[in-house]
Order: C-alpha cells, then sequence, then structure tokens
C-alpha cells in the first residue's frame, strides 16, 4: 500500500482588513461581506490557535456573544454549528446569518459590547511542510498520532475535510485508497465515530489513539 | 546567553523541535537582519538575545544590529512610545528631525547589510525610519510592533504611520493593539524563555534564601504581584484585595517591582502604596534592581497565587512567568491577560479589589483547585506562550513573506 506522507502545518495569523464589531448588527454585517477564510479561521482554526481551548464553545462568535454581548442564548444557539457538518462555508455562512437574524428579530434591544470588548476578525495563511514520516500500514496508526505535533493532526483530521475528498480526514482517505474494502473498515468506522468538532485538539489526539489502539488490542 | 534549540527537547518535546528545523530547512542561509535600539534592558533586546542565535543554529544567515542614538534622540524617541500608548505628548519639528537624523546616521553605518538581506525585521517605532532610507533595498522589510498603538495619540501617530506605511508586513502581540495599515498585519504574540534566569527551575535552597532575605513565613499562603508601581498595575488595589482577605486568612503580600524612583509618576504610585500598606509586616513593598530575575523567579516560584490585578495592560508577560511556575492568576479582565486567564481553568478575571478578594478567598479553601489550575496554566504556557511558539511563527511568517504574503495555504 501507498506509504501515508505525515505533514505537519503551521498558522499565522493576521488581520482580515474588516472593521472590528462591537455590537450584534455590526457582527451580522462583517459575517455577511467577509472571505471564507475568515469564517473558516473563526470556526475552525481555533482549535490550533494559540489561545486557551474554551470548552464552552468552539466558535468565536460563540464565545463572544456569551462573554461580550452577554447573550448566552445566542451563544448556545451560534455554539452548536458545526462547521464540518455544511457542505460548503457558504452553507455554514447561510446558517450562522439566519440564527443572528433570528435573535435579532426576538431582541428588543441591540446587544453590544463595550469598548475594547470588540470582536476582530481575522484570518491566517497555513504553511504545510512534509515531515519526512511515512505510515505504512494501519496499525501503525496510533502509535503515529501519539508522536505527532497538533499541527499534524489538525492538519490530517480536520483541515483535510476541506480539501477532496471533501468533507473526509487524510487518514479515512488513505485507508480507502488502499484498503481492499473490508480490511480497513474497522478503522474507517472508528474514526468516523469520533465527534470531532466539540473536542480540543488534545483531546482529539487522545480520542483517535484510543480507538485506533482499542482495535489493535482486540486483535 | 541563550540555551542552544536541544536544550529545550525535555521542555516542548522532540516533535516541537522536529518541526522548527524542518522549517529552518526551508529558509536555510536567508540573510535575516533584526534592528532595535537597544543591546540589553527591555523585552525587546531579551527577544533577540534568543531568537538571533537560533536562527542561526537553524542555518538562516540572521544578524542583530542596534542603532546609536543621543540622549536627544533617545527623549524624543520615548514621547514617540508614550504618545504611540495614548499620552499627549508634543513632539516639535525640530524633535522630528533630530530622529530622522540619528535614522541617517545609523543608515551610513548599516547600508550593505540592510541592502542586502532577504528579510529586515525593524523592531517598534525607534528604528522604523530605516526603511524610507533604504532606496536600494533587495529584500522584504517588517514592521514589527512591541507595544499596544491601538489608541495613540494621533499627532503622533499620523507622523509614524507615514513611515510604516511603505513596509510589506507589519506585526503585532494581539488583534487589539493593531492600528488599520496598507499591507497585511500579522499577529505574533510575545513569550517567555523557560531556560533564562527568570524562568529556569530552581533548587529549594534558592527559594528559600531569597525568602529569607525577606523575611517571609513558610507557613502562611502568599500573594505575589510583579509589576511596575504604575497606575495602571493598580497596587493600591492589590493592597485593599489583601486587606479585606487578611480579615479572615493570615495571608501575606509582597508587590516586587523595580525603576520606580527615577520616575515622578511612578514615585508619586509608590508613596501611594507604601501609605496604604502602612505599618502592616504582612506587606512587602520590594523595590528591585532591573537584574533582579532570579529573585522574580523565585518569588514567583513561593507565591500560593499570583496577582496582575492591572486596569490596563499589554500582553502580561508577569502573567505567563507566573503560570509557567505552576500558579493561579488572579488577574484584571484586561489587554493581554485575557488570552491567559480563563476562569475557572487557569485562574480568574477580576475587575475590583472585592473580586480579587473573593477570588483569593475561594482559592485559599479549594488547595486542590489552586493545584489543579496551576497544572493547567503551565501546560498551558508550554503549548502556547513558549519561545519555540514564537520562533515558529517567526519562520512561518518569513516563508509566507517570501513566497506569497496573500495565500490561504502554501506548500513548503
Amino acid at each position: 500500500m501507498t506509504p501515508f506522507e505525515v505533514k505537519d502545518c503551521a498558522l499565522l495569523t493576521r488581520m482580515s482588513g474588516l472593521p472590528p464589531a462591537i455590537n450584534l448588527r455590526e457582527l451580522r454585517e462583517r459575517i455577511a461581506q467577509c472571505g471564507e477564510n475568515v469564517l473558516f479561521h473563526h470556526f475552525c482554526e481555533t482549535t490550533l490557535r494559540g489561545t486557551f481551548d474554551n470548552p464552552d464553545y468552539r466558535n468565536d462568535f460563540a464565545v463572544w456573544s456569551k462573554l461580550y454581548l452577554g447573550d448566552r442564548v445566542l451563544a448556545e444557539r451560534l455554539g452548536i454549528l458545526d462547521p464540518y457538518a455544511f457542505p460548503s462555508l457558504g452553507e455554514l455562512r447561510a446558517a450562522t446569518l439566519e440564527v443572528i437574524d433570528e435573535r435579532l428579530g426576538e431582541s428588543t434591544m441591540i446587544p453590544w459590547a463595550r469598548t475594547g470588548d470588540e470582536l476582530f476578525f481575522m484570518e491566517a495563511t497555513t504553511v504545510v511542510f512534509d515531515t519526512g514520516i511515512r505510515i505504512s500500514h494501519p496499525r501503525e496508526l496510533a502509535a503515529s498520532i501519539g508522536s505527532m505535533t497538533g499541527g499534524s493532526v489538525y492538519f490530517h483530521f480536520l483541515e483535510a475535510r476541506r480539501r477532496p475528498p471533501l468533507g473526509k480526514d487524510d487518514f479515512t482517505a488513505w485507508l480507502l485508497e488502499n484498503g481492499d474494502g473490508e480490511k480497513n473498515r474497522p478503522y474507517i468506522e472508528a474514526l468516523t465515530r469520533i465527534d470531532f468538532y466539540f473536542h480540543t485538539l488534545a483531546h482529539l489526539r487522545k480520542e483517535l489513539i484510543k480507538v485506533l489502539s482499542a482495535l489493535e488490542d482486540t486483535k | 546567553m541563550s540555551a542552544p534549540l536541544g536544550a529545550y527537547e525535555g521542555i516542548v518535546g522532540p516533535a516541537v523541535l522536529r518541526e522548527l528545523r524542518l522549517l529552518g530547512e526551508k529558509l536555510t542561509g536567508i540573510r535575516v537582519v533584526h534592528v532595535n535600539s537597544t543591546r540589553e534592558g527591555g523585552g525587546v533586546a531579551e527577544i533577540l538575545e534568543w531568537m538571533t542565535p537560533i536562527m542561526r543554529e537553524l542555518g538562516l544567515n540572521a544578524s542583530w544590529e542596534v542603532i546609536n542614538g543621543t540622549p536627544r534622540f533617545f527623549e524624543i524617541t520615548k514621547a514617540i512610545h508614550n504618545g504611540l500608548q495614548g499620552a499627549s505628548v508634543e513632539i516639535p519639528v525640530k524633535g522630528w528631525k533630530t530622529y530622522e537624523d540619528v535614522n541617517a546616521r545609523n543608515f551610513r553605518r548599516l547600508r550593505p547589510v540592510l541592502e542586502e538581506a532577504d528579510i529586515v525585521f525593524i523592531h517598534d517605532p525607534q528604528p522604523a525610519h530605516l526603511l524610507r532610507l533604504c532606496a536600494r533595498r533587495k529584500g522584504k522589510w517588517i514592521w514589527r510592533a512591541h507595544i499596544d498603538i491601538s489608541r495613540p495619540f494621533r499627532p503622533v501617530w499620523k507622523v509614524l504611520r507615514s513611515m510604516v506605511e511603505p513596509y510589506d508586513a507589519s506585526i503585532f502581540s494581539m488583534a487589539q493593539f493593531a492600528q488599520p495599515l496598507p499591507h497585511p498585519q500579522f499577529l505574533v504574540p510575545p513569550s517567555i524563555d523557560p531556560l533564562s534566569e527568570k524562568n529556569k527551575d530552581l533548587s529549594h535552597a534558592e527559594i528559600d534564601a531569597v525568602r529569607s532575605e525577606y523575611g517571609l513565613d513558610p507557613s502562611r499562603p502568599l500573594l505575589v504581584q510583579i509589576s511596575r508601581f504604575d497606575r495602571f498595575k493598580d497596587p493600591v488595589g492589590v493592597v485593599e484585595a489583601y486587606r479585606l482577605v487578611r480579615k479572615i486568612a493570615p495571608v501575606q503580600l509582597v508587590l516586587a517591582g523595580g525603576g520606580a524612583t527615577d520616575d515622578p509618576e511612578g514615585k508619586a504610585i509608590l508613596d501611594d502604596v507604601m501609605e496604604e500598606a502602612g505599618n502592616d509586616p504582612d506587606i512587602h513593598i520590594l523595590l528591585l534592581p532591573p537584574d533582579s530575575h532570579k529573585t522574580v523567579n523565585a518569588l514567583q516560584r513561593m507565591a500560593t497565587i499570583i496577582l496582575q490585578k492591572s486596569t490596563r495592560e499589554g500582553f502580561g508577560l508577569t502573567v505567563t512567568e507566573g503560570m509557567w511556575k505552576g500558579k493561579p492568576v488572579i488577574g484584571g479582565d484586561v489587554g493581554g491577560i485575557r488570552l491567559q486567564v480563563v476562569n475557572h481553568h487557569t485562574g480568574f478575571l477580576v475587575n475590583t479589589p472585592e473580586g480579587a478578594a473573593h477570588r483569593i478567598r475561594y482559592l485559599l479553601h479549594h488547595q486542590e483547585l489552586i493545584d489543579r489550575m496551576g497544572t493547567t496554566a503551565r501546560e498551558f504556557v508550554r503549548e502556547n506562550y513558549l519561545l519555540t511558539r514564537h520562533l515558529r511563527e517567526y519562520l512561518t511568517l518569513m516563508l509566507v513573506i517570501l513566497r506569497d504574503i496573500k495565500a490561504n495555504m502554501i506548500e513548503v
């Protein structure tokens, strides 16, 4: 089988050029007009960014709504949006705007944040590089993931879903390409069952190792 | 002198170093020049002291140049610095002329190295004018702002902005510190060096020596705030919080900082703190010389809880340092403290002396939380705020700027 090429990535965050949002209406306007890379950053790259993994919500809009707009209802509705469940970022944007519009319709006043608590819109460049490490058999996956950087785990398991084949992580894509159908099925099913979006990167790595190691133990 | 990269393996693990070496390989031989205005003292010099040799170790042709200035030049750049941080300062036309003349004099000396460099990092406002002078530059020029310019005094920013706009990119520590500019603005938070005098592990004997020196009681809880005697660090509020706690718990307080006596405002704040402290033997106000790194390290290590009750703050590296020593932090809900202190995880964010007192009392009643938050805090710093992450972002930035500054993804 073709060896799996372990890559690594580093994120470089930059300002998007959009003005910051100070209230819910501005949040709506910015989300409607921002580039998809900005949307992806605030929904997905939060996992890899150098900030604390807030265990409440995985996207910046939900966190900001809770902490600075003080709108817990909105935070809960935004927090449950799973960006990987949408076929495209355009549809994720539409769903996000729908949640905000619904909340604006319910509100008697526009929730706003104090000066200094604005939401800044950012995006990132992902720099990808080959580590030179190769995995030649599915049974090596668990051990390899254990020694990967967070960047590698993110790139192969999360960021991969943005690249063709869309919606699939790199490990699954490799197992599908290189398997005879049945042999790799337990690995593919184990990877599919992981509820990955709500994990921090550290938890995700542990979960990957756990489910893949369990397969080896049952053999 | 900084440690070689290999010395950090035990702290960050081999994968992180492998990542840095792989990135370094892609940049082998490129000429990188850092320019700032001081070789010693201050955060920028501390960063360049480790960054330049490690970049060299990774195969980059990195150098660090320092501009020389007259006392008048540094008076003006201090005023520029204060103006960028929001102070209303007046810089006469003659002052800007001095600023430009000193830059021009330094340019004559640095010209060959600046013209030939592939990447030039200009740190802070002092050498910012060099770009205008270097008409025959070949490389990319990046302005690195280490300070918070979110609410600058406009007349100062207007002049400096005209010097900074032609750069290829700029770097800020946080989104909140940035200003709109016509080029990409990257975000790279600062970091600490875990092997430096201020952060390296200390023996029990070393810690005990500092404890004895300042007459601190090892059997009672200790609250420590390390910071300049500056109104925005709210040392008086810290004493108020201590008093609220002292009514029910036998705590001790250390407020340690330096450099107040030659700063008129600092002296006034120090006097206020002394007055507020009165004759309480459990309040220790320590005026430390600037090189007291080991003392600061020991004080942070012997603390039960670290305080940083600022009302305005830059990134707040003293918070990072305290967290690296495995301590929970009770910090002001401002600036970079917010990026580091997360309620119930690494400490608590507070807005008042009462809030600080409440959280101190809560933690003193829950030793297991102090331990758990301390462990989380240390791991959080290990992941996010050590120099290895800082270096990775600089290497990444150089790859991006040399390949395609506006790309979403670059494979190297």
